[in-house]
C-alpha cells in the first residue's frame, strides 16, 4: 500500500519536475514570445477599436454646464444630455433601422437567387456575369451616391417623380451597394455544399421543390444570414451614399450626426450616440443568440 | 435537380445590370457637360471639365493626397488586422467568439460615432496627450483634426473590422499541419510565419488589401470630419462640388476619375495576382 503510494508520489514529482523543465525550456527557447506577442497585439487592436466607443459613452455623462466642452473622464456625472436629445435623432434612428432592415431583406431576395444561379446554373459567360454582380463592390461609395443622385434627377425630369430625398431613393442606393455582399457569402457557402444531401432527399422521394425548401435553403442559411448582416451593417452606418440621397427634412441617423457634428456641436449628440452604441450591443447579442455570429466566419468570402 | 437555376438568376441580374448601367452611364455622360452655374448644365459634349481638372494643381494635389491617405491606411489596417485574424483562426472557438463579437460590434457602429470618440481621445488637453507629453514621447499635443494622420486613423477605424474578417477567411483555409510540418523540419516560428504562412496567404492578403483600398478611396466621413477642410481627398471634393458649389458636371468628373483610378488599380492587382499565381505554379 504505502510503497505504491510512494511510487505514485515519486511519479507525480517526476511529472512535476518534467513540466517545470518543459516550461523552463519553453522560456529559454523563447517559444512564449509568439503567443505573448500575438496576445499583446490583439489586446492593442481591441483597445484601439473600442476606445472611441468607451470614451463617447463616458463623456456623455459629463455634468458640466458649458456647451461644446467634451470631457473624458466625465466630471459631475449627470444625465442632462440624455434629456436634451432632439426628437429628430430618434426619428432618424428609427428611419435608419427600418432602412437597414429592408435593405438586408431585399439584398437577400436579390442576392440568394443570383448566387444559386451563379453556382448551379452552369452558365455560359459565368465570369462576366459574376463580375457584373460584384461590380458595385469596386465602385467607391461616394461615386454610387453621386451616380444615383443624378439618375434620380434624370428619372424625375422624365417622369415627374423625384426619388432624391425619399425613402425609396435611399433604399435603391443601399440595396445596390449591399447585394454583392449577400451574393459573396451565399456563393461561398454554396461552393462548399455537399450535393449528396440533396440527392439523398431526392432518392427518398422528395420533390425538387421540397428538397430546395427543406434541404438546400436550410444548409445555405449561414451564408444568407452573414450576407444579410453585412447588408444591415453597410446600410446602418453609411454616410457617403446617403449623403447625396437624403433631403434636409429626411435624414438617416449617421447623416443627422454628421451634420450635427459639422455645424453646431452639442453634447446631446454624445448621449444619442451612446444610446446607439448600447442598441448595437443588444442587437449583436440577439443576433448571437438567434443565428450565432460565427456565420460571419463560416461564410466569409466577400471577394 | 430539375429546378431551373438559370431562371432564378435572371430577375436579380436584370435589376443589378439596369441599376448599374443607368446610374454609371448617366453620371459619366454628365461629366462631359458644361456647368453654367446655379445648378444649370449646358448639355454640349466636351472635355473641358477634364482639362480644367488636370491643369489645376489643386486637383492634382487632391488626387495624390487621396492615393497616399488610402494607401497608408490600407497598409496599417492590414498590418494591424493580420495577427488578429491569425489569432482568431487558431484560437479555441469560444475565445475566438469574444474577439469576433467585439470586432463586429465595433464595425457595426457608424464611423461618425467613432470619429467623435477619436476627437475626444486626441483633444489637445485630453488625458492621452497629457500622459504622452508627461512621458516626453511628444512635445506638442497630437490632435487628429485637420491633418493627414488624423484622417488615416479615422480610415483605419472604418476598415479594421472588415479587414479582420476578410483575412480570417484566408488564414482559416491553411491547415495547421503545414505549420507543424515546417516546424518538425526545424523551422523556427518566425521562419514558419515568414516563409510558410505569409506566402500561402499572400494572394488572399492582396485581395483583402484591394478591398480595403477601395473602401478607403470611397470613404468620405473620416476625411470630411477629421480633415477639417484641410485634407481634401477626392470624395470630399465630390461632396463639396455637389453641396456647396452645386456644380454637378465637376462632381461627375471627379467621381468618374475616382472610379477610373479604383478600377485601374483593381485590374492591375488582379493581373499581378495572376502572374503571382503562375510563377508559384511553375515553382511548385
Amino acid at each position: 500500500m504505502s510503497s505504491r503510494k510512494l511510487a505514485d508520489g515519486r511519479a507525480e514529482m517526476k511529472n512535476g519536475t518534467r513540466m517545470i523543465r518543459h516550461w523552463l525550456g519553453d522560456i529559454a527557447s523563447l517559444r512564449w514570445v509568439e503567443p505573448a506577442g500575438v496576445a499583446v497585439w490583439c489586446a492593442g487592436v481591441l483597445v484601439f477599436m473600442l476606445a472611441p466607443l468607451v470614451v463617447t459613452v463616458g463623456a456623455s455623462f459629463h455634468g458640466g454646464s458649458e456647451y461644446a466642452v467634451v470631457v473624458f473622464p466625465p466630471e459631475n456625472l449627470s444625465l442632462q444630455w440624455y434629456e436634451r436629445i432632439p426628437g429628430a435623432h430618434y426619428q432618424a434612428f428609427f428611419l435608419s433601422i427600418f432602412l437597414a432592415a429592408l435593405t438586408a431583406l431585399i439584398s437577400c431576395l436579390l442576392g440568394v437567387p443570383a448566387a444559386l444561379g451563379l453556382v448551379r446554373g452552369n452558365l455560359p459567360g459565368k465570369q462576366v456575369i459574376s463580375a457584373i454582380f460584384r461590380a458595385p463592390l469596386q465602385i467607391p461609395a461616394v461615386v454610387i451616391g453621386v451616380a444615383f443622385m443624378q439618375l434620380f434627377y434624370a428619372v424625375g425630369n422624365q417622369t415627374g417623380w423625384y426619388a432624391v430625398g425619399t425613402f425609396w431613393g435611399l433604399l435603391i442606393g443601399h440595396v445596390f451597394h449591399a447585394t454583392p455582399y449577400v451574393i459573396g457569402t451565399t456563393t461561398a457557402v454554396l461552393q462548399r455544399f455537399n450535393a449528396n444531401l440533396e440527392e439523398a432527399a431526392l432518392i427518398h422521394g422528395a420533390s425538387p421543390m421540397r428538397v430546395f425548401v427543406r434541404v438546400t435553403l436550410p444548409l445555405i442559411m449561414p451564408g444568407v444570414y452573414a450576407g444579410g448582416l453585412y447588408a444591415f451593417m453597410m446600410s446602418f452606418g453609411d454616410v457617403p451614399i446617403s449623403m447625396f440621397l437624403t433631403s434636409s427634412s429626411f435624414l438617416t441617423y449617421p447623416i443627422e450626426l454628421f451634420f450635427g457634428m459639422e455645424n453646431d456641436f452639442d453634447p446631446s449628440i454624445l448621449a444619442s450616440s451612446s444610446l446607439v452604441i448600447v442598441f448595437s450591443l443588444l442587437f449583436m447579442l440577439v443576433v448571437q443568440k438567434i443565428v450565432g455570429l460565427d456565420v460571419l466566419l463560416k461564410s466569409n468570402n466577400v471577394n | 435537380m430539375n429546378l431551373n437555376w438559370r431562371a432564378m438568376l435572371v430577375p436579380s441580374f436584370v435589376v443589378s445590370l439596369l441599376l448599374m448601367v443607368a446610374s454609371q452611364y448617366l453620371f459619366i455622360k454628365s461629366s462631359f457637360y458644361k456647368n453654367v452655374g446655379f445648378g444649370i448644365v449646358d448639355k454640349t459634349f466636351g472635355f473641358q471639365n477634364y482639362k480644367n481638372l488636370f491643369l489645376d494643381s489643386f486637383y492634382i494635389d487632391a488626387i495624390i493626397e487621396t492615393f497616399m491617405v488610402s494607401g497608408l491606411a490600407t497598409v496599417f489596417t492590414i498590418l494591424m488586422a493580420y495577427p488578429v485574424a491569425y489569432a482568431i483562426a487558431r484560437m479555441k472557438p469560444n475565445r475566438a467568439m469574444i474577439l469576433l463579437a467585439t470586432i463586429v460590434v465595433s464595425t457595426f457602429i457608424t464611423i461618425v460615432i467613432k470619429v467623435f470618440g477619436l476627437i475626444i481621445i486626441f483633444s489637445a488637453d485630453g488625458w492621452l496627450n497629457k500622459i504622452l507629453i508627461f512621458l516626453g514621447i511628444i512635445s506638442e499635443p497630437f490632435t487628429v483634426i485637420g491633418n493627414i494622420s488624423g484622417v488615416i486613423v479615422g480610415l483605419i477605424h472604418f476598415c479594421l473590422g472588415f479587414a479582420v474578417l476578410l483575412i480570417y477567411s484566408v488564414v482559416q483555409t491553411i491547415p495547421k499541419s503545414y505549420e507543424e510540418a515546417a516546424q518538425i523540419h526545424g523551422a523556427s516560428r518566425i521562419n514558419v510565419f515568414l516563409k510558410v504562412i505569409i506566402p500561402i496567404t499572400m494572394p488572399g492578403i492582396i485581395i483583402g488589401a484591394i478591398t480595403i483600398f477601395n473602401m478607403c478611396m470611397g470613404a468620405f466621413t473620416s476625411a470630411a470630419l477629421l480633415g477639417g477642410g484641410r485634407v481634401l481627398t477626392l470624395p470630399v471634393l465630390i461632396q463639396r462640388a455637389v453641396i456647396m458649389e452645386v456644380n454637378y458636371p465637376m462632381a461627375a468628373t471627379l467621381a468618374a476619375l475616382l472610379l477610373a483610378f479604383v478600377m485601374g488599380i483593381n485590374l492591375l492587382s488582379i493581373a499581378l495576382l495572376k502572374r503571382f499565381r503562375m510563377t508559384k505554379a511553375i515553382v511548385t
